[in-house]
Formats: C-alpha cells, structure tokens, sequence
C-alpha cells in the first residue's frame, strides 16, 4: 500500500480522499506496468484516469475549502498549486485522447503523478495541518 | 553566492529524500568531475534573476531504487515511467531551492525538466558541482547559472 499514517492531516474528510487517491494511483500504476496487451489494459486506465479528473477536482475544492475555515495564510499560493495540477491533468489525458491511448503518455503520466502526489501530500497539504495544530484548531486532537 | 546555492541544493536533496523517499542516512561532499556511464541526466532550465541550468545525474541503479521506493513495485528498468517520476523529484528540489531564493529577493522561474546532458561549451558565473551519497545510491547535481541582475546577494 502507498498510503503512510504519516500522511495523515487529522481532517478525516481530507485524510479519506488522499487515501482513495493513493489507491487509485496504485491501481494505475499496476495496471498500467502489468504484463501483457497494451490495448487490453486501455478500458481499465480510462475509467481510472476519468475518474482521477473529477475526483481530484473535487478533493483540491473540498481542501481549499477547509482552508479557507481556518484561515490558512498560504490558501492562495496553495491553489495555485492545485490549478497547475489540474490543468495538467487536463492537458494529459486530452493528447491521450488524441494519440489514440498512447502508452508512453500513460507511463510519463504515472511517473509524475506519483512522485508528485507524495510530495504534495507529504510537504504541502502537511503544512495546512501544521498551521491548524499552531492554531489549536487541528483534528483528531494532535 | 556559490556556496549558498551549493548549500541550498543540498539541503532541498537532503529534506526531498528524507520526505519523500524515507531516506536519512544522507552524506554531500563536492564533485570536481563525476564518472558514471549509465546515469539519467535530467536539465531543470532556471529563468529570472538567475539563468541556466540544474542537472541531476542520477545513476540507473539509483534511479531504480527510487521509484521502487516510491511505487512499492520492483522496477527494472529506466523507461518512461522511472524517467518522468525522478524528474518530477528533481522538479521538486529544484522548486524548494527557488523558493528558499525567494526570501533572498531572487525571482527565478523553473521551466519542465528536460533529458539532456551539461553543455561544456557554454559559460557559467556560478558552476559548482556536487555528489550526493545515500544507502540507496549517489545522485550528483551540476549547477551552472548566471546572475542576471548582477545587484542581488
Ligand atoms: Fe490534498
Ligand atoms: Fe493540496
């Protein structure tokens, strides 16, 4: 499993959607590396991949919004990051589209996905959770 | 000037690394010239106040040992995969670097990492090489900038 409990912000509404996103891109990852017929595995990353788009829009609004109610002093430069993210997402899966499900675009797509989701996760959205525990306002009593 | 982006860079490997990869055992000492044969280069150009390039020599077992870490799969060779998630680490580092330049008043932009090797024919300001050993492998940086507003630091 991906997923670390040193992950973990406290907020269980925003610790559940980085989990279910670990899993997904685990799930990506092992299809997408699996041995066998690229266009077999086609059907399966799609629906992942369709999934990832508006799941992760919705978890970077849900993320937003919850620093907003804390009054998160880097809110700004922190959706700025999420916006990148999306319209890279965005930008992927259409010349994936448009190269008829190139497995190389798939591959690369992974690579950064991953490396960038622990980062993301592990430093950024980390630093949220720091400001709410300074705050007295953090989750699950840390 | 060097110095403190040698520093700088260390660091931002050291913490990245630590963070994302588990890694604590993390020794840097500075490289004059750095010989391996299989090793992915990967150029993270920097723009703004400061103008070149970063890049990341990261040997083919090292390379592999990080994205097995990260993906908790074996993987066994450098393919388009391994390549894009060590240039996303090098993004990464190269991002945490600007942004410790950033309270020194030094805007600098980073362009997408590219797979290229050092350009010995150009000229650099400040070029400083490094050699960054970890338990899963070395990893070396070539910095080569150029200061472009000469009045900063
Ligand atoms: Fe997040
Ligand atoms: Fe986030």
């Amino acid at each position: 499993m991906l997923w670390k409990d040193k992950y973990e912000l406290g907020v269980s509404q925003i610790d559940a959607q980085h989990k279910e996103l670990f899993r997904r891109v685990e799930s990506f990852m092992q299809t997408s590396r699996s041995a066998g017929n690229w266009e077999e595995k086609v059907p399966k990353l799609n629906e992942t991949l369709e999934f990832m788009k508006t799941y992760v829009v919705e978890h970077f609004r849900d993320e937003e919004e919850y620093q907003k109610s804390i009054c998160y002093p880097g809110y700004e430069a922190h959706k700025q990051i999420h916006t990148g993210m999306v319209n890279y997402v965005l930008e992927v899966s259409k010349q994936y589209e448009d190269s008829n499900f190139n497995e190389q675009l798939m591959q690369q797509f992974g690579g950064k996905l991953l490396a960038w989701l622990i980062n993301h996760v592990a430093a950024e959205d980390q630093r949220i959770a720091d400001y709410a525990i300074k705050k007295g306002v953090g989750g699950n009593g840390r | 000037m060097v110095d403190n982006l040698y520093k700088a860079f260390v660091d931002a490997t050291h913490n990245v690394f630590h963070l994302m990869l588990d890694l604590s055992d993390i020794s840097d000492h500075p490289a004059d010239e750095f010989q391996c044969d299989d090793a992915v280069d990967i150029a993270i150009p920097i723009v703004g106040d400061l103008e070149g390039d970063v890049i990341y020599r990261f040997p083919v077992t090292t390379s592999l040992n990080m994205v097995s870490i990260m993906s908790g799969m074996q993987v066994e060779e450098v393919d388009a995969f391994v390549t894009s998630a060590i240039s996303e680490i090098a993004n990464i580092i190269s991002g945490n670097v600007l942004t410790v330049l950033s309270t020194n008043e030094m805007t600098c932009d980073l362009l997408p990492p590219v797979q290229r090797q050092p350009d010995e024919n150009k000229e650099y300001e400040l070029k400083t090489s490094c050699c960054i050993q970890t338990t899963i492998g070395l990893v070396c940086l070539d910095i080569r900038l150029n200061r472009v507003k000469a009045n900063h630091v």
